[in-house]
């Protein structure tokens, strides 16, 4: 290295010694149609010295006789100028429809596209400005193929999970690495706890994004190493262009709808059925049931629940500088209400970005974010959407003297299981989540010599969190809180990286090189602080000082991690023709132990532009052809695990430690290999443009807990959590295709379309122990299981068929029961005493006997449904005349299944007995008439099972298929007009130089089968969220997505 | 040139990176909040301080509601129609939380126990003394043995583990027999009986006696396992050799006064032969490190002071009121009657303080009340108790073992096998218990009058579904009889004044017996236990002891 160095002070010397003279040469850029072009960039070839034009597209540089000027400006093709002796140099730029010379944003630099070797997608600034977005991944649904995104909830400002190629861990994080400006920031594990719906990436502001990369390919991503596996997605914010300055406001106002309700049971047929079931139960009657007939509906739950609320977001930018330094800046203020009560997201950001050409040889740019955000996650984590559902109709949710309705002794209620007035406490619970981040970066380009160049920079990454979640003393019906709580936290993350990035690049005749090396060191830390304080004499200081110190508690955790890594790429291109290029990255991470702890990441990739090919210039239909490869191993470093962390519990005899976690030092990296077949396509001067990319991927040593059974004590309080392990092998195929055309120009006229679609199967090869049986399972959701078995998609739903229920004694006769303790049920009969025995009965449930033993136990559990999707797309359609222009983004998913637990919670009709209401369809439940010998189901015709005190059989306390449902939907996701107002119209001010007006619906219908509110169910991230239970594709009540429509003004200055 | 050289100063400047930060301790890091196993063990305070948690944390998903479920509901001596009610309809489902939540709770005693006993053996320093390397094994053997006792009466056949991590990936792991298991645990506790101090080393801890007095009860159940109509009388010889022997060191004594047990004040008190050791604040920093007991049982969030309180629909069954004796001191300490007056805990009922007060559900002349709320482990709000109780948090112990189990069961193991018993050292323990709880001595005792006693001694203590579990292991017809004849249906009960009434009448409104079959004896295992563990349902097999 030290040799390198000294090379380098000597060219650098050479350099300095041979300038050449140089001269002064201006000209005017200008588009087709002879406008002047502003911004353009002007830099002398294989240096970075240049200007941009300025508004008029008049530009001035100083350049030597050899100096060939290159212009490129995005749209347009780049075009060479060797300047010889001219001073005046006018330069006329053809737009390019497809943009092949186009430099595009990649790992760790910039390559023309033509030289990409590996799948990746962009989205640009219009096309995020296109949809209304509260954070930044939404505006990446349905517009790349490959990208699998689903909202987990629709809360303001909530969880999303983005899937790149699928999944590629089974328990580790699946969410891609964002690099945000060189910040490398990746999603970890739902987190359990108060504030686990909220999003990691909510503080930055999309309008501030220039453009997103999402790498796909493994030779792109394995520069990423250990971090890239689940893809990478490289977010470039916003810079300034030389020129004059740009102003730029915008106000957008969205007004949100509710939801289409689903239909739950009346007070009349709450009514009836607690009169049922008290009868039943010889519990006491309620007085105010007794005639149902002269109750009406009741209480509406969800129309107090849901409301239309608004969305608006202001947002001022300004850009531009002169040659040697650029400037954007911009603020923002988002403020969105939710649609549910106890929910709303505001932002408040602003972003500086400089650039500054402080010497020839010296580029210094900056760039730096600030934001604030403040959240009310109330809603989802007081699960209302699901309670709300489960009130009793008999309840008002205010009652006439004001006070808040709740369960009491009259009202065919349940005291301890009627759900609290979801309402009330939507409204009076405080769970507020205030959370400040910088984020930001400094960068120094050197040029070292032609071709050469070291790039320098750090950044990182500081997060300030403040959570407060106050329940403050209550009195709703007969439920009573005397005692306010409040546990508040501080928390903080701060991370920083160092990259040091030396890029080469040379031509020789046909032979083009362009070679990187690097060295990167990364580190994070995290700390957190709570408190909690109970008995405050007044709900309206939720302060800890103001709490007793009586019972108060305090904690706090500090965790910290390290990442070292050296890289580096070689592409080399033989006559625009063939591109080859070789990249390797190796890693060290402090999650391994000294043995393990460095990671070599691989990969390979070849390009061949078959269009280039003189046998291929006689087929003037194709523009384009390539043929790409690609081979690439990246890496997961998972958690951590080596250790094994004694936890602390409090004793009364002061702390105690008990074993917190098998350590496992033996533990390697998860490595994933994939291999990628890719083309594009160009046909029709470009008019139709085909992408299409095919991979396999191999995981092994996929990173997770030993899954053990409960017997060996890794399970609920006081448990040893099961070791870290490498479990075993996954594969991945899938495909993505995209496509665009442009369909019609003509006359002024534009109509063009963007489809793609993308699909991926995943599978478990190999589990290492012969015993795993690797299960999620949610105790929250009646032990909802998803199960991995080798040779299945991971995570498919579990549990039994149902077959309906039973329609007369014959049927119970013929049929397999259930056990207890391996002894089939009776049928239900009467004893000797004269008194019923409990058995299986008319009306309850069957369940398909798969392993035909004759009985029902645990064994006759199967698959019963798959949460992934076979296909998931995007169209967009674009059409523009004159200043308007329409975009309809329709988004879909097919061939998922979800789990309607909301479904399957609230149409158990025992749940009478605990004073809840359910879906209107339970009032349907089987009612039994006849007598002992001879059973007559009264309805039949519904599949809902009886009422039953003892529920000896066991309705609803097994998983069954019956609440599987298709998940597909395809939904109208955006539909947005717009309006550019003529320049002729403004000209007549000096202010305002453009304007443009837009009315959009987003969401605005969804066809799907799905009988909830919302099929886009995603992973649970509510108040029970934790990975080893975190359900994927099972409805618990989700926030739901809802018509949002939207008005905004855009106006230049 | 003074540009140039400040060139070369800043590249070699940046160049400069590619050499530093590689160090390998950059990478080299260890959890910053927390110790690991292998640092730990290195004093005798952190020695002590790692089997702590075994009085606590570990015993949390039985404590929170499968003690009262199992324990109590299934034995007959509480009673809800919705909290617990498939325990106390005698349909235990496999999908029941508190099922699921003892078979872990018990199983992660287990883990946490063998944990202690490896990692003291493998890292405790040099400089540890050996007694108290001896004392943390000796700790973890006993709950480990008690573990298993409960796991046994509970399930049946379940795998026994002297190592966790050797079992992780043991696909061929079968279930033990119940004798092997038997026999476990009274490895384990009388281990614990010979290296535990006679004095603890602090107030509350284990001692040899505590250890005995267990080893006692486990040898009385014990003697009925594979027996049929008698017990074996080897094993009833030592329930009484360790039960004399912890009467005769004096360890333990009653407290004079029954109601006074379930006071936080008397946590660690005299009659404490084993009692779990909860933090009421705990709960905030380790969620199971408190007692939740009272959330659940207290009858209104009047008495609690917090939201929790919701026991108003729990109470005691039709049958235990029946089993008390005119004057049992001990039904008021256990069951709260319309009437009574516990001067101890405050109420504030629509703003009004005072003490509390047990009301009629009505007001009229014949007012009553349909419930016998729970009483015992309901110690009120917290200027009751120092202020020691948080919402669903309270610190009062939980009894595993109190003394006077101890002489309920020397006179049982006297008695043996012979019907009755005028045995003078079985009377005198025997009548010990009944004086203090103000009901009269006896001359002569039968089996039945010692289950009686238990059965009002230990009501919501979590035991009366183990008496029936001991009687069933060589008697099972009389233990499905005792459970069939159980009334467990609704009553009401009348107060003579509704102030400090001085008796009751209880009648019966809707009587209701549910019979239990052998093959529903036993809790079921819980099903997703079975599911992904399916060698729980091999052949058991005698265990291998070392």
């Amino acid at each position: 290295m030290a040799l390198l160095l000294a090379i380098i002070f000597i060219q650098v010397n050479v350099v300095l010694a041979q300038a050449p003279t140089r001269h002064a040469v201006t000209g005017k850029v200008t588009s087709s149609d002879g406008q002047g072009l502003p911004g353009v960039s002007i830099i002398i070839k294989g240096t970075t010295n240049g200007v941009a034009s300025d508004v008029e597209g008049n530009y001035s540089i100083e350049a030597a006789n050899t100096d060939v000027l290159v212009v490129s400006y995005i749209g347009f093709v780049t075009q060479e100028i060797t300047v010889g002796n001219r001073t005046q140099l006018n330069i006329g730029l053809k737009e390019d429809a497809k943009v092949l010379n186009e430099v595009v944003v990649t790992g760790y630099g910039e390559i023309k596209r033509s030289d990409l070797t590996s799948a990746q997608t962009t989205i640009g600034a219009t096309q995020i400005e296109k949809t209304v977005n509260t954070t930044v991944e939404q505006a990446i649904q349905g517009r790349a193929a490959g990208v699998y995104v689903t909202q987990n909830t629709g809360q303001p400002g909530g969880g999303v999970s983005v899937n790149i190629r699928g999944i590629n861990s089974i328990n580790g994080s699946n969410e891609p690495l964002y690099v945000i400006d060189g910040v490398q920031i990746q999603p970890g594990n739902v987190a359990y706890g108060s504030t686990s719906s909220s999003n990691p990436l909510a503080g930055l502001n999309p309008a501030d994004i220039e453009s997103m990369e999402i790498l796909q390919g493994p030779s792109a991503t394995a520069l990423y190493g250990s971090r890239g596996t689940n893809g990478v997605v490289l977010i470039t914010t916003k810079r300034g262009t030389a020129g004059d300055i740009k102003i730029n406001y915008g106000y957008t106002y969205s007004l949100q709808d509710k939801p289409q309700q689903v239909d739950v049971m009346s007070l009349q047929q709450f009514a009836i059925m607690t009169n049922e079931m008290r009868a039943l139960t010889n519990a006491t009657p309620n007085l105010d049931f007794q005639d149902p007939s002269v109750l009406g509906e009741g209480t509406n739950w969800q129309e107090a629940l849901f409301k239309r609320a608004p969305l608006q977001k202001h947002q001022l930018s300004l850009s531009g500088g002169g040659e040697k330094a650029q400037v954007y800046l911009s603020g923002e203020y988002f403020d969105q209400a939710g649609i549910a009560i106890g929910s709303n997201f505001k932002r408040y950001s602003f972003r500086l970005n400089v650039d500054n050409q402080a010497r020839k040889w010296l580029k210094l740019s900056t760039n730096l974010a600030v934001n604030q955000t403040m959240e009310n996650l109330a809603a989802t984590q007081e699960n209302v959407i699901l309670t709300a559902l489960q009130m009793s109709p008999g309840i008002a949710v205010v009652n006439p003297n004001g006070t808040w309705g709740g369960a009491d002794e009259t009202n065919g209620a349940s005291l301890q299981y009627t759900p609290i007035n979801p309402i009330a406490l939507a409204n009076i619970v405080q769970n507020d989540l205030l959370r400040r981040g910088v984020i930001g970066g400094l960068n120094a380009d050197v040029t070292l010599l032609k071709g050469l160049s070291f790039r320098t920079s750090v950044s990182g990454n500081a997060n300030f969190g403040n959570s407060n979640y106050f329940t403050p003393s209550y009195q709703i019906g007969g439920r009573n809180n005397p005692t306010a709580n409040l546990a508040a936290g501080n928390s903080s993350s701060t991370y920083w990286n160092w990259n040091q990035l030396l890029q080469y690049n040379t031509a020789l005749g046909k032979h083009a090189i362009n070679a990187m090396a690097s060295h990167e060191s990364q580190s994070g830390r995290y700390q957190d602080i709570t408190g909690q304080r109970q008995g405050f004499l007044s709900n309206d200081f939720p302060v800890l000082a103001a709490g007793n110190t009586q019972g108060q508690t305090n904690n706090s955790s500090l965790s910290d991690w390290a990442l070292e890594s050296y890289l580096g790429r070689v592409i080399y291109t033989f006559n625009e023709k063939y591109v080859l290029q070789g990249a390797v990255r190796t890693d060290g991470s402090s999650n391994f132990g000294p043995e393990n702890r460095w990671g070599v990441f691989p990969s390979l990739s070849a390009a061949w532009n078959i269009s280039q090919e003189p046998f291929m210039k006689a087929v003037p239909l194709i523009n384009d052809f390539k043929l790409r490869f690609e081979t690439g191993l990246t890496g997961n470093q998972g958690s951590g695990g080596i250790y094994a962390p004694m936890t602390t519990i409090p004793t009364t005899w002061g702390s105690g430690f008990v074993v917190g976690r098998y350590g496992n030092p033996g533990l390697q990296w998860e490595e994933t290999n994939t291999n990628n077949i890719g083309f594009n396509l160009s046909l029709l001067e470009n008019r139709i443009q085909l992408e299409g990319d095919f991979y396999i991927k191999k995981t092994n040593n996929l990173l997770m807990g030993l899954p053990l059974p409960d017997y060996l004590g890794a399970t609920g309080n006081g448990s040893i959590e099961e070791p870290t392990v490498n479990i075993g092998s996954l594969q991945n195929k899938g495909y993505a295709l995209s496509l665009n055309t442009i369909n019609m120009d003509r006359g002024g006229f534009n109509w063009s379309t963007n489809f793609n679609v993308s699909g991926f199967r995943p599978k478990v090869t190999e589990f290492y122990s012969a015993s795993a049986i690797v299960e999620r399972q949610a105790g929250f959701m009646d032990f909802f299981t998803q199960r991995a078995v080798v040779g299945q998609a991971p995570w498919l739903f579990y549990g039994y068929v149902e077959e309906g229920i039973f329609q007369n004694l014959a049927e119970i006769e013929a049929s397999a029961l259930p056990t207890v303790n391996d002894v089939e049920l009776p049928i239900q009969s009467i004893g000797a005493d004269g008194a019923i025995v409990d058995g299986v009965w008319v009306g309850d449930t069957k369940y398909k006997d798969i392993n035909e033993d004759g009985v029902i136990d645990e064994r006759d559990q199967t698959f019963i449904g798959n949460p992934w999707p076979k296909a998931t797309f995007g169209l967009t359609n674009n059409f523009s005349y004159k200043g308007f222009d329409l975009m309809i983004l329709l988004t879909g998913s097919y061939g998922n299944d979800v789990f309607n637990y909301v479904r399957f919670a609230n149409s158990d009709p025992n749940n009478i007995n605990l004073g809840r209401n359910m879906m209107q369809e339970t009032f349907n439940y089987a009612r039994v008439g006849g007598d002992a010998a001879n059973p007559v189901l009264l309805n039949p015709g519904y599949d809902v099972p009886r009422l039953s005190a003892t529920n000896v059989n066991g309705n609803f306390q097994r998983i069954t298929s019956k609440y599987v449902e298709d998940g597909s939907y395809l939904r109208l996701k955006n539909v947005q007009i717009g309006y550019n107002i003529p320049k002729t119209l403004l000209a007549r001010q000096g202010v305002i130089q453009g304007a443009r007006l837009t009315f959009g619906v987003q969401n605005l219908y969804t066809f799907t089968k799905y009988t909830g509110f919302d099929p886009e169910v995603g992973a649970y991230v509510g108040r029970e969220a934790q990975v080893s239970s975190q359900t994927i594709g099972a409805d618990y009540g989700r926030y739901p997505l809802t018509p949002m429509y939207t008005f905004s003004i855009g106006v230049d200055f | 040139m003074i540009k140039m050289n400040y060139k070369k100063y800043i590249a070699g400047l940046m160049l400069l990176g590619l050499f530093t930060s590689c160090k390998e301790d950059f990478l080299d890091r260890p959890p910053l909040s927390q110790i690991t196993d292998v640092e730990y063990y290195k004093t005798t305070d952190q020695v002590l301080m790692a089997t702590a948690p075994l009085y606590s944390g570990v015993w949390f998903g039985y404590n929170d509601k499968a003690a009262v479920g199992i324990g109590d509901g299934r034995g007959g001596t509480f009673f809800s129609p919705s909290y617990e009610m498939e325990h106390v309809r005698l349909a235990s489902s496999p999908t029941q939380e508190s099922v699921s939540g003892a078979w872990q709770s018990f199983f992660n005693i287990v883990g946490q126990s063998n944990a202690v006993i490896n990692n003291v053996t493998q890292y405790a320093a040099p400089e540890v003394p050996d007694n108290i390397k001896q004392h943390a094994i000796g700790e973890a053997r006993f709950f480990r043995g008690l573990a298993y006792s409960y796991l046994v009466q509970t399930y049946g056949a379940v795998p026994l583990l002297e190592n966790n991590r050797e079992a992780f990936t043991d696909t061929a792991l079968a279930p033990n027999t119940v004798e092997s298991i038997w026999e476990f645990v009274i490895r384990d506790i009388r281990y614990a009986s010979k290296v535990l101090p006679e004095t603890p080393v602090q107030r509350a801890r284990l001692t040899k006696y505590s250890a005995q007095a267990m080893l006692s009860r486990m040898f009385l159940t014990r003697a009925g396992v594979g027996s049929t109509g008698t017990r074996n009388q080897s094993d009833l010889d030592s329930a009484a050799y360790y039960a004399k022997s912890v009467i005769d060191a004096n360890a333990f004594n009653l407290l004079p006064n029954y109601e006074d047990l379930f006071l936080t004040r008397n946590n660690g008190n005299e009659e404490t032969v084993a009692a779990l050791q909860w933090v009421y604040n705990g709960g905030a920093t380790y969620w199971g490190s408190q007692n939740t007991q009272q959330a659940y049982m207290a009858f209104s969030s009047n008495i609690t002071g917090f939201g929790d309180g919701w026991g108003g629909d729990h109470g005691a069954t039709m049958d235990i009121l029946q089993a008390y004796e005119t004057g049992d001191k001990r039904r008021k300490a256990t069951y709260m009657f319309p009437g009574d007056t516990y001067s101890y805990i405050t109420e504030v009922a629509n703003g009004v303080r005072g003490p509390l007060q047990v009301k009629t559900d009505n007001n009229g002349a014949d007012a009553y009340k349909t419930r016998a709320n729970i009483k015992k482990y309901v110690v009120g709000r917290p200027e009751d108790n120092e202020g020691r109780v948080v919402q669903m948090g309270t610190d009062i112990q939980t009894y595993l073992m109190r003394y006077a189990e101890v002489l309920l069961i020397y006179a049982e193991a006297i008695m043996g096998n012979s019907a009755s018993t005028s045995d003078d050292r079985a009377l005198k323990a025997f009548n010990e218990v009944r004086l203090r709880a103000g009901v009269p001595a006896k001359t002569s005792i039968t089996w039945e009058d010692i289950y009686h006693e238990r059965r009002v001694e230990l009501a919501m203590e979590g035991q009366s579904w183990y008496d029936i579990v001991r009687l069933h292991y060589y008697n099972p017809t009389l233990a499905l009889q005792k459970l069939s004849q159980q009334d467990r249906g609704t009553y009401q009960i009348t107060p003579n004044t509704k102030v400090n009434a001085t008796s009751w009448t209880i009648t019966s409104v809707t009587p209701q017996y549910y019979s239990v079959t052998e093959s529903s004896f036993f809790v079921p295992l819980p099903a997703a236990e079975l599911s992904r563990a399916p060698n729980l349902r091999k052949m058991p097999v005698p265990y291998q002891f070392q």
